[in-house]
């Protein structure tokens, strides 16, 4: 197993390299002009030149790539002509706080999607079933900042038992930074109150991007647990007299899991690439956010780190999934 | 490792779900912190580099100017200048500091910092520098004594007093102590030396930014102990908010936030008219709107009611100038829809039957755009002209404005006013030296440039005011632009906000240390 997970890792490097590649000429064959936004509405055409040589924009564009790419390896992404800050810092920056958000969400998605696909599958045309099932259509239709806009109005405004937007109050410091998790920072710090805080801020977002995944896990959940309960080993382990919860948990669960892990990983590039609108309502200061803003001033190098960022988490997870798999059915061979 | 069985589980589960539920902002009662939403990043703090209005705002309330500027109608007040003069010809000024007045670090603010200031500032030719081109240079401001500075102007400017709001003094020695190899850019970027009542406070780009009120401040007023700036993009969340006591001013609102809020019981809607116009300018340079015909054929057939009524809170434009301001004559000549004079002109021009299409751009995402172009293809229906609407986003159309080749036909535009004088307007929207920018792309014609120049440079107000009369006869003539509307200033405050006054210059970069919480 060893080999293929380094075998996978090397592969990581000509697809970024790749990546990185067709996002620079997308990004340097739009119209428009960074430089000249930058430089503000009265900058005198030199100045806007000492800007684009100050930003390397006045290279040829292979050099230029050139440049990024080697800068790459040394932790230097590039520079924002809008914020004048290094990229890698600012994804440093913004990171956390989306991972935060994603890991939160796919928490609930897995933890509540997972039992309610297994009882659903057991309970099959039951009240539950025939709920859940509304719940998953109402889940996968609602766009999410539809659903984030519902919640705020039901729990922030009307019955104000949660905050209405942001990771933790305006005028309080949040816990001292160690992983940019609040509320792991929280525990660290064994700061019980800000951990409270954290999770409060954390709840209505986490639920609002959490609710189409966990649909999709548990409908899939739902499916692939009646094709394994209609397998003959279940049924001999039934003739066998195993208790049914002993069937579930132990055989039935494992695999029907392998096609829902897959879902599970591809949720996660789901959810980075599409914490956009949900950032956005809920005033989360995060990466989708510092994206947009990257996209909407057409800032090259924000949008391409971004995008690398994302890639690699998403490659990374494909590869955890795929050596999950291997857990949960011991039939998968790593070749 | 920690193991748990399942009732174990399930209780800490259920308790940590009920703690999340409980109360949580049991901190936030009682403290003076003013909060501010917007919609706008403020990415560099230097003084002398960045422009935007979040900047501004940051610049008015860390750092101080000369002269401050306040009321309604604006008016020049002492900031560090306690006092000025100026020479008969109004080529010197002379100004006498604050003594009163100190830097973060506690030191005095003396006439070295101001000199210092100025000629970095006109040294980078970054941030407001642009105000001033061709009036001072590095070597215009001199400190004639420990707290007097004398300005030598290269030619008489009128406009000096509304311009020097947005020239900020540093601390000299602090800068000199960072200045690295870029004149102090790298450092200033994310650090303050100002003299301002606040100093700074926490950072986190693109979430907020706090300010700190100096202890011992110098200002004397108000009791607000700190300010945040916090960036909220959606208009729904910053409504709430709002609503909720969040925040105390809600600066970027459309018409259809104003209504929403009208009833929510402790928010104050402010909707002032303001210096901030849009237009709709045209080609004059290259293709069919060269015709001035053509451009006054359009100007007389634009519908100039239903732009008015898609504008929400508004009033038409009447010429160049905002109204209200000084200079601005409520008696010009100006065009209104008549479908008559409309054909008559196209008749006069070279595409006296029409039969062509034009392009129009608005900028994406502006729904009151959007509609004006709309009315725009209308409008042009009736004079058997087609129209190409193209939305673009904003960096296409600062690359748009660079040249006659690529500029769109027609296009539309917002312009605030930077400072409370006619000059500004006129300068950067129809001065030919503006070419190229997004204000003025192409329209140039040497006897405007001229009443401009003669006017900026004109200290008698009657005289200025001839000046400005002529400007916009000759320009309202030429019909370089649609005059369309003037829309309400709109944002929104808590009611436990006092002693706040608006002013029509910078209306959303309010100076928060003259405010209090009650």
């Amino acid at each position: 197993m060893l080999l293929f997970v380094l075998r996978r890792l090397v592969l990581v490097v000509p697809i970024l390299i790749g990546l990185t590649l067709l996002l620079f000429v997308v990004a340097r064959l739009l119209p428009g002009d960074p430089v000249g936004l930058a430089a503000g509405p009265n900058a005198t055409p030199e100045l806007i030149a000492s800007l684009r040589q100050e930003f390397g924009l006045d290279q040829p564009l292979p050099i230029q790539y050139w440049t990024y790419l080697t800068g790459l390896v040394t932790g230097d992404w590039g520079m924002s002509v809008f914020t004048r800050r290094p990229v890698f810092e600012d994804v440093l920056t913004y990171l956390p706080a989306t991972l935060e958000l994603v890991f939160a969400a796919l928490i609930i998605a897995v933890v509540v999607g997972i039992p309610l696909g297994l009882l659903t599958a057991v309970y099959r045309n039951g009240v539950l079933d025939y709920a859940t099932r509304t719940l998953a259509l109402g889940g996968i239709a609602m766009p999410r900042f539809f659903l984030g806009l519902l919640l705020q109005l039901a729990f922030a405004a009307w019955l104000d038992i949660l905050p209405l937007s942001g990771r933790y109050p305006l005028i309080e410091i949040p816990p001292e930074t160690v992983t940019g998790f609040y509320t792991v920072d929280a525990l660290i710090a064994g700061d019980w109150y800000a951990l409270r805080i954290a999770l409060a801020h954390l709840a209505l977002p986490a639920i609002a991007m959490a609710l189409s995944p966990l649909a999709t896990i548990m409908r899939m959940m739902r499916a692939s647990t009646i094709e394994v309960l209609q397998q003959d080993y279940v049924m001999t382990e039934r003739a066998l007299g195993l208790s049914n919860r002993l069937i579930l948990f132990k055989y039935v669960l494992k695999n029907a899991m392998t096609s829902t892990l897959t879902v599970i990983g591809l949720y996660v590039s789901w959810m980075l690439g599409g914490t956009v609108l949900v950032e956005t309502v809920f005033d989360w200061p995060g990466l989708g956010l510092y994206a947009t803003q990257a996209i909407l001033t057409q800032d090259f190098m924000p949008v391409i780190g971004v995008t690398l960022v994302i890639a690699i988490i998403y490659l990374f997870t494909m590869l955890v999934v795929d050596v999950l798999y291997g857990v949960f059915n011991p039939k998968v061979r790593y070749a | 490792m920690l193991k748990l069985n399942k009732r174990q589980f399930l209780i800490g589960a259920a308790g940590l779900t009920a703690a999340a539920a409980m109360p949580w902002s049991a901190g936030a009662a009682g403290r003076k912190i003013m909060v501010f939403a917007s919609t706008v990043d403020i990415p560099n703090f230097d003084p002398h580099v960045a422009t935007g209005y979040a900047p501004q705002w940051l610049f008015r309330n860390t750092y101080d100017a000369l002269v401050r500027v306040v009321g309604n109608p604006p008016e020049p007040a002492p900031g560090l200048a306690k006092s000025w003069s100026h020479s008969e010809d109004g080529l010197t000024y002379t100004f006498e500091l604050d003594e009163n007045a100190k830097f973060h670090d506690g030191s005095p603010v003396t006439a070295k910092d101001v000199e210092y200031s100025f000629a970095r500032l006109l040294r980078l030719q970054k941030g407001p520098a642009w105000m001033v081109e061709g009036i001072l240079d590095e070597t215009s401001v001199k400190a004639s004594g420990e707290m007097t500075v004398t300005m030598s102007l290269k030619k008489p400017f009128a406009p000096l007093l509304s311009v020097l709001p947005w020239m900020f003094v540093v601390n000299s020695t602090l800068v000199e102590e960072n200045l690295g190899s870029d004149d102090g850019q790298g450092w200033l970027l994310a650090n303050v030396a100002g003299s301002g009542a606040f100093k700074m406070g926490r950072a986190r780009p693109g979430d907020l930014y706090q300010l700190v009120r100096v202890e011992d401040d110098w200002h004397k007023g108000g009791n607000i102990e700190g300010a945040i700036w916090k960036i909220v993009r959606e208009a729904a969340t910053t409504r709430m908010m709002l609503q909720r006591g969040e925040v105390h001013f809600a600066l970027d609102l459309f018409a259809e936030d104003m209504d929403a809020i009208k009833d929510i019981p402790g928010v104050a809607r402010i909707m002032e008219p303001d210096y901030r116009s849009f237009s709709i300018k045209m080609n004059t340079a290259k293709g069919p709107l060269a015709d001035k015909n053509l451009r006054k054929a359009i100007s007389y057939a634009y519908n100039y009611q239903s732009m008015l009524d898609a504008a929400g809170p508004a009033e038409l434009m009447s010429g160049p100038l905002p109204t209200g301001m000084f200079g601005h004559d409520p008696d010009l000549a100006i065009y209104r829809q008549d479908m008559a004079k409309a054909k008559e002109y196209l008749a006069q021009s070279e595409h006296k039957d029409g039969g062509f299409t034009l392009t129009m751009m608005h900028a994406a995402g502006y729904e009151n755009q959007r509609r004006w172009c709309m009315i725009m293809l209308e409008s042009l229906k009736a004079l058997n002209i087609g129209l190409d609407i193209r939305p673009m986003v904003w960096p296409d159309i600062v690359a748009m404005a660079r040249s006659p080749e690529t500029m769109t036909d027609l296009y539309s535009i917002f312009q605030s006013a930077n400072y409370a004088d006619p000059d500004n307007t006129a300068f950067a929207g129809y001065h030919s030296s503006r070419n190229g920018q997004w204000q003025n792309p192409v329209y140039s014609n040497p006897e405007v440039d001229k009443l401009i120049e003669d006017a900026r440079a004109e200290g008698d107000p009657a005289k200025r005011a001839t000046l400005y009369r002529k400007f916009q006869e000759v320009v309202i003539d030429d019909a370089p632009d649609i005059f369309g509307v003037l829309e309400l200033r709109k944002f929104a405050m808590r009611d436990n906000v006092q002693d706040y006054a608006f002013c029509p210059v910078a209306a959303n970069t309010m100076e928060v240390w003259p405010l209090s919480l009650a």
